[in-house]
């Protein structure tokens, strides 16, 4: 019968066209858009010099000179300036014994002043925001940081929160990784995140120098973004996300305790830092690359790649092949332009810089950032990353990948495509013309300069 | 507080009747609609005879092709409807962390530690006055560094507390459901008040040896309804990732928390909070199906934090003196009502069968246009659920959502017997409920659970699931050796 003929052929027709649509709307609601990002700026009065350090560092009467010597090597030695920001308890004396009102007041300041500028810049309501997740590794208050600024924005009842704690310095990535398969899920959907970490509880008052490390070189800092996966917000867009990969090695005995909070043999709790952290750093680095560079690099370079191992293979070379040299075998900065990475001392900078082959250009971003704001944990890439962009170095279409490294041991990438020409200074707006400087040496050098002879 | 609607009618035993007859009714309607056409029309064929029914059959002129491809289409259709719908996400198995003997706190010992710790007479009374009448019973468990005169708070015990509740609760779970390790894809905890660097979840990467590629959160500060946000975040996951299971852990510390001051409102934590961890598998695989427990049907959260009372509620402060601790405000019951009905607003017509859908909107309808004096309709969830699991946050709070939802003791039951015998053990309360009930024998194919937790912040979190099968009377498991004394009658105050 022609009638039922014609209507199989029209049903069959939209059960087609509803199987496309369907595969064309997934597709659309993968893509993950970067609307803003706003680095922390703390208030001057908690600049913290090389001379302020080194009082604070005199404060704990239980070490000996040689623990000072150890301390202000470290300090001095940093690649950091005189103008990174410490917590006001510390600054004012009360390192030792915190109260719960210095520690909430240290993270209510960064969350608020962020997420205040941010909301201002998107001219994007609290009350639209969809999803909201907060990083902040070593303090989680009750009620948590979330409800913290659910309350004080008065968001939506129906806002899907997520407090994230304990995850490092590369907790960055986890967030967005969290968000991004939240977006895939559901349409036309907007997420705030707000990445920090809190210093004012934590500070390390004994004697065993692994601890001390955290003292020396983590500084006040946080950023807030906004992400979203609304096509018709892409034209405001700042980046789209390209892929993520997580790479966690805690399954390895020494990679699980080389960074981990804990007492030292006097019961004061510190974050410890032992030697065998760069062998476990070198370790996430190759396992989370292995998994990064089919996504990241052409195919030209994949190939590349192939045919040079090959060839290492059939000659059978008697140099050590080690995870970074076979890394470096591979050329990264073919498939990425930009390099943000995790300001976790210049030696982390710098063995990473080596291991993908990049220049002194390329490291520049995350050294300045060092410099200037000092190792400010899970937020740090975005110190870097606002860097690029008051520098005017990110371009449409240029590709930029966020590396980190984090206790557990963890080492998370992501790569983002920039979707318009950047140059909103942010947080670096007033000293950017300064950067980068003539020289990184510590300007106390003079007058530390005695803890060199030791 | 709402009430019960014709408070005066209701109990007429007429208008019960009524009451169902209008709910099959509603309830059926489309059956009902069908039933008189299906009959119409079979007797129409009847009175046709058969001969004629075969002789409209040939004239069809129906050939061999257009027969198979309209089989084809239907079957495309009907692929085209399965596979635009969400991924399932099914509870494989779980299970509950049984606290050992040796970790027992009955009032006298709790009594007498709280006085050789803090010698305040007063505050040592008002606990005694608040464990008298919490509901809690003389089984519950502190861990090993609580019961020390003071206290050992240290990191150190806190992590040897974390590892025997999780361990022991994951080593349970894989034996049960002999998972391997290897192939968990994704791993969610979450531990309140306890969050130390390298994270739980990291702990138990290292443990267990997990995958490097593994998606591990970890969820710090959420309270006791944290549960519940870490079975929707493995939900979201889980639909986004195929063929995957997920390991969620659910958990509180007790061993950094305990409160050495003397502000009352700090000191009922101290009462309640008991030692308990719970490790759930979820899984999307089709294979899964066929053992799971439970299908997850919804989950819904909700957060009242933009109101400043509720925010403020359960709040962790600093006292007077500095000691740390968290305050439970005296409001803390209506606000709890007050979000358990804003849930309920969003979950209503999830789940509640349209008889009582109609009710409600019909008195809505009339309190706004006809008479704004008309109470408000509380509709059934009897009708909804077999089975309630309602945070055992304490006596006030079960009791509240007993009045609240016209519950029957029965239903609370599962609710006040984990509080007896295990205490307020925060996000993982729920899990010790299901058990209970499993353990009773209750709990049949088809039957839907409600699990309800309530948090700081304030948040109401709720989860639907549904029986897969009829779970046959757990032998093992925390409730093995006192189900049988159950329920036990719980008097108003306990005098020692």
């Amino acid at each position: 019968m022609d009638l039922l003929w014609t209507i199989s052929t029209i049903l069959l027709l939209c059960s087609l066209l509803s199987i496309l649509w369907k595969g064309f709307d997934r597709r659309r609601n993968r893509s993950c858009y970067l609307l803003d990002f706003v680095c922390y700026k703390p208030s001057d009065d908690r600049k913290l010099s090389s001379e302020l350090c080194s009082d604070i560092i005199v404060r704990n009467k239980r070490l000996s000179v040689p623990d000072y010597k150890f301390l202000l090597k470290v300090v001095v030695n940093s690649g950091i300036s005189e103008d990174t920001y410490g917590p006001r308890s510390i600054i004012e004396g009360r390192e030792e014994c915190p109260t719960h009102d210095d520690c909430v007041d240290e993270v209510d300041d960064c969350m608020y002043r962020t997420l205040d500028e941010l909301f201002l810049r998107t001219s994007i309501s609290p009350i639209d925001v969809d999803v909201l997740v907060v990083n902040v590794s070593m303090f989680a208050p009750s009620p948590s940081l979330t409800s913290r600024i659910v309350n004080r924005y008065r968001m939506r009842e129906d806002v899907k929160n997520f407090s994230l704690a304990g995850m490092g310095c590369s907790a960055s990535p986890i967030a967005i990784d969290l968000v991004n398969n939240i977006f895939k899920t559901r349409k036309r959907t907007l997420a705030v995140v707000v990445t920090s970490e809190s210093i004012a509880p934590n500070w390390y008052y004994g004697t065993d120098k692994s601890m001390m490390l955290g003292n020396c070189l983590f500084r006040s800092g946080g950023c807030s973004f906004m992400l979203t996966n609304d096509p018709s917000l892409k034209h405001r867009a700042k980046m789209s996300l390209k892929c993520l990969v997580r790479a966690h090695i805690g399954a390895n005995d020494d990679a699980y305790s080389c960074a981990i909070q804990k007492e030292d043999d006097e019961g004061r709790v510190g974050f410890h830092l032992s030697k065998s952290l760069p062998k476990a750093a070198v370790r996430a680095f190759a396992e989370n690359l292995q998994r990064l560079a089919p996504k990241v690099l052409p195919v030209g370079e994949l190939a590349l790649y192939v045919l040079r191992g090959f060839r290492h293979w059939l000659w059978r070379s008697k140099e050590a092949k080690t995870d970074a040299a076979t890394a470096a075998m591979v050329n990264f900065k073919s498939g990425v332009d930009h390099f943000c990475l995790h300001t976790g001392g210049a030696a982390v900078i710098d063995a990473v810089g080596r291991a993908l082959g990049l220049t002194k250009y390329d490291v520049e971003p995350a050294r300045m950032t060092l410099h200037r704001w000092g190792n400010t944990s899970a937020s740090s890439l975005w110190y870097v990353l606002g860097y690029m962009e008051a520098k005017k170095r990110l371009r449409r279409k240029d590709r930029v990948l966020m590396l980190s490294f984090g206790a557990g041991f963890k080492c998370n990438s992501c790569l983002w495509e920039v979707l318009r020409d950047l140059n909103d200074g942010g947080a670096w707006e007033d000293c950017i013309r300064a950067y980068p400087p003539q020289t990184l040496v510590n300007p106390f050098m003079e007058k530390f300069g005695w803890v060199k002879e030791a | 507080m709402p009430r019960a609607p014709f408070p005066e009618l209701s109990s007429s035993v007429r208008l019960k009747y009524v009451k169902l007859g209008y709910q099959y009714l509603v309830n059926n309607f489309v059956a009902f609609l069908l039933i008189p056409v299906m009959i119409a029309v079979s007797l129409v064929l009847v009175r046709r005879g058969p001969d004629e029914i075969m002789a409209l059959w040939h004239s069809l002129q129906l050939d061999l092709t257009q027969v198979l491809f309209s089989v084809f289409l239907l079957v495309f259709v009907a692929a085209v409807y399965f596979v635009s719908r969400p991924r399932p996400v099914y509870l494989v198995d779980y299970a509950c962390f049984k606290p050992p003997t040796t970790c027992r706190v009955p009032f006298a010992t709790f009594m007498e530690h709280a006085w050789l710790i803090n010698w305040d007479e007063k505050s040592v009374q008002f606990q005694t006055r608040i464990l008298e009448r919490s509901g809690l019973g003389e089984e519950t468990c502190l861990p090993p560094a609580s019961h020390y005169i003071p206290p050992n708070p240290t990191m150190e015990a806190s992590r040897a507390e974390a590892q025997l509740v999780i361990f022991s609760a994951i080593d349970d779970l894989l034996k049960k459901t002999g998972l391997w390790p290897k192939n968990i894809d994704i791993l969610v905890v979450n531990c309140s008040l306890f969050s130390p660097t390298p994270s739980l979840s990291s702990m138990i990467i290292n443990k267990y040896e997990l995958r490097s590629n593994i998606r591990s959160f970890n969820l710090s500060g959420m309270g006791c309804s944290a549960g519940l946000i870490s079975i929707d975040l493995a939900r979201d996951l889980l639909q986004v990732h195929p063929r995957s299971n997920a390991l969620v852990i659910s958990t509180e510390i007790i061993t950094p928390n305990s409160y050495t001051g003397n502000q009352r409102s700090m000191l009922l934590p101290n009462c309640l909070f008991r030692m308990g961890a719970a490790a759930i598998l979820l899984s999307n695989r089709r294979r899964d199906a066929r053992r799971a427990k439970y299908r997850l049907l919804h989950v819904v959260r909700t957060h009242k934090g933009a109101d400043d009372r509720a925010y403020r509620c359960v709040y962790q402060e600093e006292d007077a003196e500095g000691h740390t601790g968290i305050s439970l405000s005296k409001n803390l019951m209506a606000i709890a009502g007050e979000a358990l009905k804003s849930n309920i607003t969003t979950i209503g017509p999830l789940v509640l069968p349209m008889s009582e859908q109609l009710l409600f909107f019909l008195t809505l309808v009339g309190r706004k246009l006809i008479n704004h004096k008309w109470k408000p309709y509380v509709p059934d969830f009897k009708l909804a659920f077999e089975h309630f699991c309602i945070h055992a946050g304490g006596r006030a709070v079960i009791d509240e959502l007993q009045n609240n939802l016209q519950l029957t003791a029965e239903h609370v039951e599962a609710s006040r017997m984990t509080l007896h015998r295990f205490g307020n053990t925060s996000s993982s309360s729920l899990w010790y409920e299901l058990s209970y009930i499993e353990s009773k024998g209750r709990m049949r194919r088809g039957h839907r659970v409600w699990q309800i937790g309530f948090g700081s912040g304030f948040k109401c979190n709720s989860a639907v699931w549904k029986c897969l099968r009829t779970v046959e009377t757990l032998v093992d498991g925390p409730w093995a050796d006192c189900i049988n004394r159950c329920p036990v009658d719980i008097p108003d105050v306990v005098k020692p």
